[in-house]
């Protein structure tokens, strides 16, 4: 609401949707005055539908100045200069749309002549995003284009795999259908949280669900070697050693199941009957299974007999050791039939896997006391009630109030399986996972159906979720890499759905560009690049190099808001309309992104919502006019009217597809869309066009809160959870392990040792520290960790060339340097806003020391990504990025195909510094 | 009309600080709504850390206008443009404010901005900014408003400010924690009476008795909070410039408006002490008119430089408005009848004339004291001694200046100078005795570390050359024969270094030591349960436990 005393002669309020992080989307409100978009609120209308309170976040109030920035690229322009590189001046020149348009169409078209693919099986278009996905949100039907044009290699990443949630993703989806983790806070007691910046980058919802669960008394236990934002917001704040959360959590579950009873403590009957613990494990390591059904064998305590899982078994045996015949499946076609065989329950063997693990052996590697462990692990049992229940809509369901949150730097590289298997387990072993209170998923991205994640949750020939693999076995494994990240070669786990490109090894592209490893098809450079809200050259690990890497591409063309680090590079840049400049409809609700659990599912809009500032393009314009130069429009409306723009525009009972053989315009498209959207929510009850939409702003309907559970869906399918023991990735394992030395591929050895039925602990830490010696240096040289954390204001977004953004952000500690601690950085002679440069093996970055009390002596901490050199008014800011640090190498890299986003460093005061 | 509106309200917000996240959306919101330029927030969140590793404690204070029931700024401000309203919003009249600052060092929560320029966020103007720029905000005080066109108009359309969010303060509106809660205190049936009411809550500096609107929760129904810990804990807090709890070095009044103390001071105290010396006989009647004049030219440079110093100059005689209750107004009431007096009593002197010039010049400089001690937002300034202080130590440089220019202008008075150096020693020693009180109970009163550095550096030169050397002038001129060159010598060194003090205590005063009031926070949340089970509760939608 306006206090500006001027003359108004045309006011109103544009609703709007910003999906800028992870944790959207948020519905919003934009004021425009006399077509000029003024002030950005919240869209209260939806209060009291949304999760978050129908708010925004500070992110979303920095669109106005994005829309209005001066430095904004304001016509396509075409690169002049043939040499590319940091010092080179691209020398762009101004050119129409209509040349632009052709002058990439013409690209297309002559790689399409030559073949989608190139000589050496790589896609000649790739396609990058940025953004962890969110960019979909604001593509409009370019995916319709992508889907239109065939192979395309999606995997060249700018930071997905290192700055995700990836193990998680991975083992989340396979274990309960859960790309994103999240604890039920609504009804959560004891949260123990290890390094997620939740209360920075949880969203609005997840940052209103906890504020309500603090008030109410859930207790939260920080874990992380700083005390982030959601640290301070925890009751307890634990100063862990960097990659040694694996050793505190084996300790607790040490501490439960060996220390303690856990018969006494944990929910037995869950774990028998919604767990593989029963399965029988043959001396191979593979479950010990029936003669001729095949199936699982478990031990029925009662008959004194093992018997098929899924017969009516008396009392089936969590411990023990028995002996029993059966059939055990190996890898490929590795079979052994036991006779009088000794086995014991997959429960048994964790009780005897975690044997080693108690908390005095943690204390020496996380350095964290073991009483606190013992403690912590005490409490979290303590708040369990196991054995109680809630009604959640006229159902009962278990009540577990116990969940544990993973960060980042934890999941993501060596240590991330051991993390998520150990906080699973434990959410397993008191019956917490997928009940209230518990551990949740939000949602699924490699499992399909892609919007409902009980509908991917089908038996498989074992009683477990099936899931779908890449395949290993000798006829169907892809033994060549298909895109440049190989990643149905590499990572079975990462399956095969539009979302694995980026989820694969994304990383990897960048080192095979430099050196492919052996047996390997060269690693060849698109011959056309696209990139959309992306800027790699800032965003992933090792910048340095991937700037060399991104000049090395024939043809770059990017979708370019300000000039920035990896459009410098580019041929040809187009403007497209940013986020309150473009059209477009997709869905809100249902459980989604980080926290949200809406009770409504529905749809909502994004549109232009002011006069253009620019002579910028819709992405649905740029894709259909693209279409159409390259000779793909049919392709394309056919995509559309499948679905790639959010729904699919025919059903049984509907029909608003489009006409394939002609362009239809923006509004033509969104019209359908938003037809088919409506038709599809209410049943016919309500249909609306896009018109509709942009007035209203959204259209919801009711879903049941019960959806926010995984465990009636269990227990309806006869499901258990494939936990504790992984049979099937000790199978991929070994099959990955035969395919790739039948192929001569060695390099990936280190990798294929962590297929493991159940993760050991390695030191973690010393994966990082020895790294030094991998590029000939003495790793005693960097004696502190560098570690980076999510910041509100400026994770997702690209926001770092907003001024306004960075103005409030400065509020909070850490954007205006490094945060070190206040000590330590005395007895180096470091005081307050002193100049300082920090050091890795491989790169170095400067900025200013801010001196906290709240970060470990050992650790440095720099917030967000800003290697920026060209990015207007963000190269000025002068900050320090943990991205010019960290390095890209198969050592750090994990067999799901994530690295963590660290480094080892020294740290010195600049010489400016030292000579005032 | 609600039940809300049926009395008068009294409207404030509630911030709970077990809810705040520290994530700046309200302060954003705020910069939204209200259009405020680069760098200015009328509404900010500190992150602030309190104690060592690894025992730290990290929270985030939400800051800003606090609407005090009984708010500094508005007594001082000389022309009305600061009000409180019948409901108890501190509100701002851009058209008014003449940009003296003076509530701006009167608030003692940081909550006042001056921008001299137009400045654009991109350094160069965009048409967005251009139709969001408010011209009459340049050179005026800018502040908070609790958004009072939004509750104005949620009011007058039948809403309840608070509950509907489109009336409610943008801060509040937008807060993604449901941190701040904005209604009416005076209804006990409000969202933030009933938060009172179900929690503990603290003000702000309360203390100072502003009775500040905004009231904090600490608790929560599993934990109660913590007291802050121990006075050497926070003295120690807040001698670090960089922790945000600590005020910041306030910079509304710079030179310029020292000068104004300093020549001022000078200035109304030799008019003072002329008029003094004049009745006792001392001062001959054309003396005291040259020194009049004296004093009118250092008063008038003084008054000058204020106004180089304010930020809508032509506005100034707006400084008129408000003598009921701000003493910057009443010294322009002296400075009004000083000059006219001058020159009236210049063309026709009379006994009469003589002492309404110095009576005039008496007010003037009660009214400087007074001026700098009503700065309650800077802790240096409000210490009880700073009027007595100031006052006497316009004296003392009055009789230095007398004694300077007796010398000067070749002994018109018939004052020895031993009696001048005896008048001089006797003010000395009493302003010696309240500069060192005024140090000593600098701590007690609530002065900041960091400022007491800077009086303590001055203090030994304050002391030994403007107190001590003055008493040792008078004990050396007593002690030599009567007018040597000597004495002379020494009776105007003497002068010379009172006056060169006071210009130099003064400055520190009012420019160097004149760090803002910080933030404090006397209870501090501590977060989540320590015991098992925390309550579980009912009332969420949709779910009720079994």
């Amino acid at each position: 609401m306006a206090v500006a005393k001027k003359k108004i002669r045309d006011r109103k309020m544009v609703p709007v949707y910003c999906n800028q992080c992870v944790a959207g989307p948020d519905l919003m409100r934009v004021e425009v005055e006399d077509g000029v978009a003024t002030r950005i609120e919240s869209n209260y209308g939806i209060k009291d539908a949304h999760p978050g309170g129908g708010r925004v976040c500070v992110k979303a109030y920095g669109l106005i100045q994005k829309t209005y920035n001066p430095n904004r690229i304001k016509q396509p322009m075409r690169r002049t200069n043939p040499k590319k590189g940091q010092n080179e001046d691209p020398g762009f020149e101004p050119i129409s749309w209509d040349e632009a348009l052709d002058l990439v169409a013409g690209k297309l078209r002559e790689a399409r002549a030559k073949g989608v693919d190139d000589e050496n099986g790589y896609p000649r278009l790739a396609f990058s995003a940025g953004g962890g996905g969110t960019s979909v949100q604001y593509m409009g039907t370019w995916p319709a284009f992508l889907g239109a044009w065939g192979r395309v290699d999606q995997g060249i990443g700018s930071g997905q795999g290192l700055k995700c949630y990836h193990s998680e993703h991975l083992y989340g989806e396979l274990w309960h259908r859960a790309f994103i983790v999240a604890p039920d806070t609504p009804y959560c007691n004891y949260l123990i949280n290890f390094g997620h910046n939740v209360d920075a980058s949880g969203g609005v919802c997840g940052i209103w669900r906890h504020a309500d669960a603090r008030v109410r008394g859930m207790k939260r236990v920080h874990v992380e070697p700083h005390l982030s934002v959601s640290g301070a917001l925890s009751a307890e704040w634990v100063p862990v050693k960097p990659k040694t959360d694996p050793a505190f959590l084996f300790a607790m579950i040490h501490r439960i199941l060996i220390e303690r009873d856990w018969r006494d403590l944990c929910d037995v009957a869950f774990i028998r009957d919604r767990t593989s613990s029963p399965y029988l494990v043959a001396p191979n390591g593979f479950y010990l299974r029936d003669f001729e059904t095949h199936k699982p064998l478990v031990w029925d305590a009662a008959a004194n007999r093992a018997r098929p899982f899924d017969e009516d078994i008396g009392e089936a045996a969590l411990e023990g050791e028995f002996t029993t015949s059966g059939v055990e499946l190996g890898a490929d076609e590795d079979r052994w039939e036991h006779t009088d065989v000794k086995v014991k329950p997959a429960f048994q063997a964790l009780l005897d896997h975690m044997q080693p693990y108690d908390p005095d052996w943690a204390s020496g590697e996380c350095e964290v006391p073991a009483e606190t462990i013992r403690r912590i692990a005490d409490e979290y049992m303590d708040h369990a009630c196991v054995g109680e229940t809630m009604e959640i809509e006229g159902v009962t369901l278990p009540y577990r109030p116990v969940a544990i949150m993973l960060g980042k730097g934890v999941n993501n590289g060596w240590g991330g399986y051991q993390c998520c298997w150990a906080r699973t387990l434990l959410a397993v072993l008191v019956g917490a996972l997928e009940v209230p209170g518990g551990l949740l998923g939000t949602m699924v991205k490699l499992n399909r159906p892609a919007n409902d994640r009980h509908l991917s949750a089908i038996p498989d020939r074992d009683g477990l979720m099936e899931y779908p693999f890449n395949d290993t076995s000798k006829e169907k494994w892809q033994d060549h890499p298909g895109i440049r990240n190989a990643y149905r070669m590499l990572v079975p786990l990462v399956a095969d759905s539009p979302w694995s490109p980026a989820l694969g090894p994304a990383h990897l592209p960048w080192l095979f560009q430099k050196k492919t490893p052996e047996h390997l098809p060269r690693t060849t450079l698109p011959d056309v690049w696209i990139c959309y809200r992306t800027n790699p050259a800032i965003s992933s690990l090792d910048t340095p190099t991937i700037r060399e890497d991104l000049a090395q591409f024939p043809f770059t063309v990017a979708f370019a808001y300000t000039l920035d680090e990896t459009n410098y590079m580019a041929d040809v840049l187009l403007p497209d309309a940013t986020d309150l400049e473009g059209l477009q409809l997709m869905r809100v609700g249902t459980t989604k992104t980080v926290e949200q659990y809406w009770q409504h599912a529905g749809w909502t809009v994004r549109q232009p919502v002011g006069e253009p500032v620019v002579d910028c393009k819709d992405m649905t314009e740029i894709a259909t006019e693209l279409a159409r130069r390259v000779g793909i429009l049919e392709e394309y409306n056919t995509a559309i009217n499948k679905g790639a723009a959010g729904c699919s525009l025919a059903k049984n009972d509907y029909d608003y597809s489009l006409d394939v053989n002609r362009t239809h315009d923006r509004e033509e498209i969104w019209d359908a869309v938003a037809k088919a959207a409506s038709h599809g929510l209410t049943g016919g009850e309500e249909v609306h066009g896009i018109d509709w939409f942009k007035e209203n702003g959204y259209l919801l309907r009711p879903y049941p809160q019960i959806q926010w559970y995984l465990h009636p869906t269990m227990l309806e399918r006869g499901l258990r959870y494939e936990l504790p023991y992984q049979e099937r990735i000790l199978r991929h394992g070994v099959q990955l392990a035969r395919r790739l030395h039948e192929t001569g591929i060695a390099w990936w050895d280190k990798q294929l040792e962590e297929y493991e039925a159940m993760p050991g602990y390695e030191s973690f830490p010393d994966i990082w520290v020895n790294y030094a010696t991998e590029v000939g240096c003495d790793p005693k040289d960097f004696p502190f960790w560098a570690l980076t954390s999510r910041s509100m204001q400026y994770s997702w977004g690209s926001n770092a060339g907003i001024p306004m953004i960075n103005e409030v952000a400065r509020n909070v500690a850490g954007h205006k340097g490094v945060i070190m601690n206040r000590t330590r950085a005395r007895e180096l002679g470091i005081n307050e806003g002193d100049p300082v440069i920090i050091e890795s093996a491989t790169g170095h970055t400067e900025g200013k020391a801010v001196l906290r009390e709240g970060i470990r002596p050992d650790t440095l901490l720099m917030i967000g990504q800003f290697d920026h050199w060209i990015t207007p008014y963000a190269k000025d800011l002068k900050l320090p990025s943990l991205n010019s640090l960290s390095s890209i190498a198969l050592s750090l890299t994990d067999s799901t195909g994530s690295s963590a986003d660290l480094a080892r460093v020294n740290i010195r005061k600049a010489e400016e510094a030292v000579k005032s | 009309m609600s039940e809300a509106q049926q009395h008068t309200p009294r409207w404030g917000m509630v911030v709970d600080l077990n809810r705040c996240v520290g994530c700046q959306t309200c302060t954003i919101a705020c910069k939204h709504t209200n259009d405020t330029p680069p760098g200015v927030q009328w509404r900010k969140v500190l992150d602030v850390e309190q104690g060592t590793f690894p025992d730290v404690q990290r929270e985030f204070l939400v800051t800003g206008c606090q609407h005090c029931a009984e708010p500094p700024c508005v007594p001082v401000c000389p022309t009305g443009a600061t009000k409180q309203r019948f409901d108890g919003l501190v509100t701002m009249d851009y058209d008014t404010c003449i940009g003296c600052a003076y509530c701006a060092v009167a608030c003692p929560y940081q909550a006042r901005t001056i921008v001299h320029d137009q400045e654009w966020f991109y350094g160069e103007e965009t048409v967005q900014e251009k139709a969001v720029e408010h011209e009459e905000r340049i050179g005026v005080a800018q502040k908070c408003t609790f958004c009072v066109e939004r509750v104005d108009e949620g009011l007058e359309a039948g809403y309840v400010p608070g509950l509907d969010l489109d009336y409610t303060p943008a801060c509040s509106a937008s807060c993604i924690a449901s941190a701040i809660h904005f209604g009416d205190f005076n209804n006990p049936q409000s969202n933030v009476s009933q938060l009172l009411a179900e929690n503990a809550a603290f003000q702000m500096h309360e203390q100072l008795g502003t009775d500040p609107q905004i009231k904090y929760l600490y608790e929560t129904p599993a934990v109660p909070g913590r007291e802050h810990g121990q006075e050497e804990e926070e003295e120690e807090e807040l001698a670090d410039p960089s922790n945000p709890l600590t005020g910041e070095l306030q910079t509304f009044w710079d030179i310029r408006a020292a000068m104004n103390f300093i020549l001022g001071g000078m200035g109304s105290g030799l008019a003072c002490m002329a008029l003094l010396l004049h009745l006792q006989g001392y001062l001959p009647e054309p003396a005291l008119l040259n020194m009049y004049i004296g004093a009118a030219a250092f008063m008038a440079v003084g008054l000058f430089f204020v106004f180089l110093k304010i930020g809508r100059k032509l506005r100034f005689l707006y400084v008129l408005l408000r003598p009921q209750s701000s003493w910057m107004t009443r010294e322009t009431y002296f400075v009004a009848l000083f000059y006219p007096a001058l020159l009236a009593d210049w063309i026709w002197p009379r006994p009469w004339l003589h002492v309404l010039v110095g009576a005039a010049a008496l007010g003037f400089l009660i009214c400087q004291a007074r001026i700098l001690y009503e700065g309650k937002g800077i802790p240096a300034w409000r210490a009880p001694l700073v009027p007595w202080l100031l006052f006497f130590t316009g004296l003392l440089e009055g009789a230095a200046l007398l004694l300077l220019a007796d010398f000067v202008l070749g002994n018109p008075m018939t004052a020895s100078l031993t009696n001048l150096t005896a008048v001089m020693a006797v003010l000395a020693i009493i302003t010696g005795a309240l500069w060192i009180a005024y140090r000593v109970t600098a701590r007690r009163n609530g002065i900041p570390p960091l400022a007491r550095k800077v009086i303590d550096r001055i203090s030994p030169v304050v002391t030994v050359v403007g107190h001590a050397l003055p008493v040792a002038a008078f004990i050396a001129v007593a002690g030599q024969q009567a007018e040597s060159g000597m004495a002379t010598v020494v009776a105007v060194a003497a002068a010379l270094a009172v006056l060169a003090v006071g210009v130099g205590w003064k400055y520190v005063l009012i420019v160097r030591a004149a760090w803002q009031q910080g933030f404090e926070m006397p209870w501090l949340p501590r977060r989540g349960s320590g015991r098992r089970a925390a309550p579980y509760r009912a009332g969420f939608a949709g779910a009720s436990k079994g």
